[in-house]
């Protein structure tokens, strides 16, 4: 029952109630119009009640949703596994690329000074220099099986952060302050790194850009 | 005019190992005074203190890129003139016309080779 009608109802009682004579109304007259007030209010809040707790129910089958769509999302699995795993073999690679850099840089520098009067001498430490450069390009069946890893656990993450997103029908928020500026600090320097499956312009066309003349380069973005 | 080999070069990356292969590329066409930075900043107090024949840098750098250093050396009167060479993974059309406005003398796409940094160089600098 909306509101206004009840309100309506109870003007309405006391309205009879002041109208007659106080002092003549009987007592099974008073408690009848209390009895009618109460059945009217009792209505009042039934209804609302009923709708408040289907309002409530609704969200507890949300809550409880969510927080299912969320444990499948296995966020401490993320956090404490996944993310940091990651990290390590990342940082491991970076520490066996160096490594075999600082191998082969070595043994190519020093043979690059060495001495060349005795030529069997020299082609000893040619010979050895080769093997340890050799040896030291096996990082590369290394650091494959670590980004094979990387690559994985990426995977993970992605399959689960789209399910929760699709289940859960989220929308993104707009960008932080941070990232956005951020964004625009890259977009006006072109700060764009390596693109993927080489140089995007290769030296020989570099070579064109930077012959042609400004209105050449200006024709191009016509 | 004939090149100085003595000339003093700087080059500007924040990747030792780069810094190191351009280094061992550069004794190996015969140049020896070569100083280095690992970033804009680093690389234009270094210009300032000394006059450089000629500068090899990196592009994306942390705080200050290679682009940034480029445009503060073509404005301050006393670097304007200095050979300004970009060698880069950037490789968008629009990251080579950037450069080319702000001044640049030639840009090096990553990976590259001896020939091809001896060639620019020559390009710059003249025949050495």
């Amino acid at each position: 029952m909306p509101a206004a009608e009840v309100a309506a109802r109870v003007r309405q009682s006391l309205e009879s109630v002041k109208v007659s004579d106080l002092e003549n109304v009987q007592l099974i007259e008073v408690l009848r119009m209390a009895q009618q007030l109460t059945d009217t209010m009792q209505m009042f809040f039934g209804s609302l009640d009923k709708s408040i707790h289907q309002e409530f129910n609704s969200i507890a089958e949300y809550i409880a949703k969510t927080r299912d769509e969320i444990a499948h999302l296995r966020p401490n699995d993320i956090r404490e596994s996944r993310l940091p795993g990651a990290g390590a073999e990342l940082e491991a690679l970076i520490a066996d690329t160096e490594r075999a850099t600082e191998t082969i840089m070595s043994e190519a520098e020093t043979l690059m000074i060495s001495e060349t009067d005795d030529l069997d001498a020299y082609k000893m430490e040619v010979s050895d220099a080769m093997t340890k450069i050799i040896e030291a390009c096996s990082f590369q069946d290394l650091t494959g099986q670590r980004v094979s890893k990387v690559v994985s656990s990426l995977k993970h993450i992605e399959e689960r952060v789209a399910r929760f997103a699709q289940t859960m029908g989220v929308n993104d928020a707009e960008a932080t302050a941070n990232e956005k500026a951020e964004e625009e600090r890259k977009a006006k320097l072109h700060l764009n790194g390596p693109a993927i499956g080489g140089p995007e312009t290769d030296q020989t066309n570099v070579d064109d850009l930077l012959a042609m003349d400004q209105d050449a380069i200006d024709a191009l973005f016509d | 005019m004939a090149v100085e080999m003595t000339m003093p070069i700087l080059v500007v990356d924040d990747y030792k190992t780069m810094v190191r292969i351009i280094k061992n590329l550069l004794k190996q066409i015969g140049f020896e005074n070569v100083d280095e930075a690992s970033d804009g900043t680093e690389a234009f107090e270094k210009m300032k203190k000394k006059k450089y024949g000629l500068v090899i840098s990196d592009w994306n750098m942390e705080p200050m890129t290679g682009y940034e250093l480029l445009q503060k050396v073509r404005a301050d009167e006393s670097t304007k003139a200095t050979p300004f060479i970009m060698v880069t993974a950037e490789s968008k059309t629009e990251n080579v016309i950037a450069a080319k406005k702000a001044g640049v003398n030639n840009y090096i796409v990553k990976p590259f080779n001896a020939g091809t940094l001896k060639a620019k160089m020559t390009a710059v600098i003249g025949d050495f």
